[in-house]
């Protein structure tokens, strides 16, 4: 029944996540035959020098094919930055958002533990969070065909796996944040906060993207390589198992 | 031997910053009595409860429900499965309709009543398909009193039910209360500023002020041993210091000296008629007055 509620409380941050997700997904393969009309042209464009050049011209380079077109377009974009946000969401709300309006009174009054009650909770959401990164890119190969293309599952399910392990990160922070304010808005902020600091620090930084949290969800070595980002998805998960286990510990400790 | 008490506290305390809200507090309650917790707003009620129930740690002293520790994790889940608990606020999973609560607290609870379900689901006219949200105040009483009272608990601990209630729905939810705990083995323990409710179904209160016990006893008893001993004098009335144990309160205004004792009134009257009165009245008291001299006496 936990469960249930859990579930109950999510619903509506979930589907509208699934929903918006669906739809920049298929966007995205019905969107390929023009943008592979404008590569021609683009290629011929002087970008200049500079970072922001450079950054055009790989773009530019990356989506000459089609399995370039969507790893640049939906796993290191779109994807990412709406998983991101999604998994924000999810992670704020609890307990803790519940003491204000009165209902965790009414939870808490049930015969389970504290550390149950949020451990359910976060797996919940943890698994809307993997649907929300699957799902979506399964709709790749299923819908590519419209646009006389092919794309791989297991390249969707690789890439999906690494933006939902490595992002965690952000949901777990937002789910600890959630432990130490009653409201949901200042977890959701500070965590937003963080992940565009992030993005912003590992663009800037040399090898930033190859090693950051970012790096690890879009997975571009597994593009090129065919490997998985280790260090990243290691980083995350140890980061992500600590933040829940905070979390728990201050839900413990909570007098409500 | 199985306890007799189902609550105890001894010496129990709570701070909040720099704020007692509990500072030292003792309480009896024993197995199948309706217990009237009483106090002012800010007395300490929901504290105690919230530490009865698991919600709030104790800064310290000790709380035992059913001579489990209150503070334990563990035991705190055994004392929440066999306690049924109605919050001050009511607030319940406004998402949910009332046959999703119903359903989701009833798989908590093996001893759950699905026959008085179904007849407190009638008494109190609750649409089951309706949402939570869209419930009247009165409403949201009556189904949280509803999930309380299926549970099969053997501790009801309500957390003043009727506040915000219209006298209707009021008398409607005591008289729900009172039967449910006419026809099962229940110790009831509720607070409230409500002096009329309490005095209308409990046979033991405690009067809490400032984080203390300041009154506990049976009802019944209290009844008896408070007395209001007013005496009145040719002159002003004096100032005296009696020895007789049991003087809880006096007040002196022009010729008449009233006095407020919680035990022997004979022997407080016998010192008073030494001091030459011109007539002696002993009348009995209510509750409503124990809680207003007790109370106010600690200002």
């Amino acid at each position: 029944m936990l469960w249930r509620k859990s579930w109950l409380e999510t619903r509506t941050r979930f589907l509208i996540g699934l929903f918006l997700l669906l739809l920049l997904a298929a966007g995205n393969v019905l969107e390929y035959p023009r943008v592979s009309a404008l590569i021609p042209a683009a290629r011929s464009l002087d970008t200049g020098g500079g970072a922001l050049g450079g950054l055009i011209r790989k773009a530019v380079e990356l989506q000459h094919d089609y399995r370039g077109f969507i790893w640049w377009q939906w796993f290191r974009q779109n994807l990412t930055q709406m998983w991101t946000l999604f998994a924000v969401l999810l992670g704020t709300g609890g307990l803790l958002s519940q003491t204000s309006g009165g209902a965790a009174s009414f939870t808490l009054s049930m015969p389970v533990s504290r550390t149950r009650v949020i451990g359910i909770r976060a797996a919940t959401a943890v698994a809307e969070l993997l649907a929300l990164a699957l799902v979506p890119s399964l709709l790749l190969p299923l819908l590519s065909p419209a646009v006389g293309q092919s794309y791989a599952v297991a390249d969707a399910l690789v890439h999906g796996a690494c933006v939902f392990a490595a992002g965690l990160i952000f949901f777990s922070l937002a789910f600890l944040l959630s432990s130490v304010f009653d409201d949901i808005w200042r977890p959701a902020l500070m965590a937003c906060v963080v992940a565009v600091v992030l993005a912003i620090g590992e663009q800037i930084v040399a090898d930033g993207s190859r090693y950051g949290i970012f790096g690890a969800m879009t997975a571009e070595v597994y593009f090129r390589t065919g490997g998985l980002p280790w260090p990243g998805l290691f980083v995350s998960a140890a980061a992500s198992a600590a933040m829940l286990y905070g979390a728990a510990i201050n839900i413990a400790e909570t007098d409500f | 031997m199985a306890d007799p008490r189902t609550i105890e506290t001894i010496d129990l305390r709570k701070s909040f910053g720099t704020t007692e809200a509990l500072r030292g507090l003792d309480l009896d309650v024993p197995a199948g009595s309706i217990f009237g917790f009483l106090g002012r707003n800010g007395a300490g009620k929901t504290t105690t409860i919230k530490i009865l129930l698991g919600m709030t740690r104790p800064t310290a002293g000790r709380a035992r429900v059913f001579g489990l520790p209150a503070d334990a994790p563990e035991s705190s889940v055994e004392i929440r499965r066999r306690t049924g608990f109605v919050s001050e606020d009511k607030e319940l999973y406004e998402y949910m309709t009332v046959d999703e609560i119903v359903r989701f607290t009833a798989a908590f609870y093996p001893k759950w009543h699905r026959d008085l379900e179904q007849r407190y689901l009638r008494a109190f006219e609750l649409p089951l398909a309706g949402r939570i949200k869209a419930l009247s105040r009165g409403a949201r009483t009556k189904l949280a009193l509803l999930l309380a009272l299926c549970r099969g608990a053997e501790l009801l601990v309500l957390d003043e039910p009727t506040s915000g209630l219209d006298p209707a729905v009021t008398e409607e939810v005591l008289q729900a209360l009172v039967a449910h705990v006419a026809s099962q083995e229940t110790t009831v323990f509720f607070s409230s500023h409500q002096i009329a409710e309490v005095d209308q179904i409990a046979d033991r209160v405690a009067i809490v002020d400032r984080g203390r016990a300041v009154v506990a006893g049976e009802l019944e008893e209290l009844r008896e041993r408070y007395r209001r001993i007013q005496l009145v004098f040719d002159g002003g009335a004096p100032q005296p210091a009696f020895r007789a144990p049991g003087v809880e309160r006096m007040r002196r205004e022009g010729r008449v000296l009233t006095v407020l004792s919680s035990a022997g009134a004979d022997r407080i009257i016998d010192e008073a008629r030494a001091l030459n009165p011109v007539s002696v009245d002993v009348v009995p008291v209510t509750l409503k007055e124990i809680f207003l001299e007790t109370v106010s006496a600690e200002d």
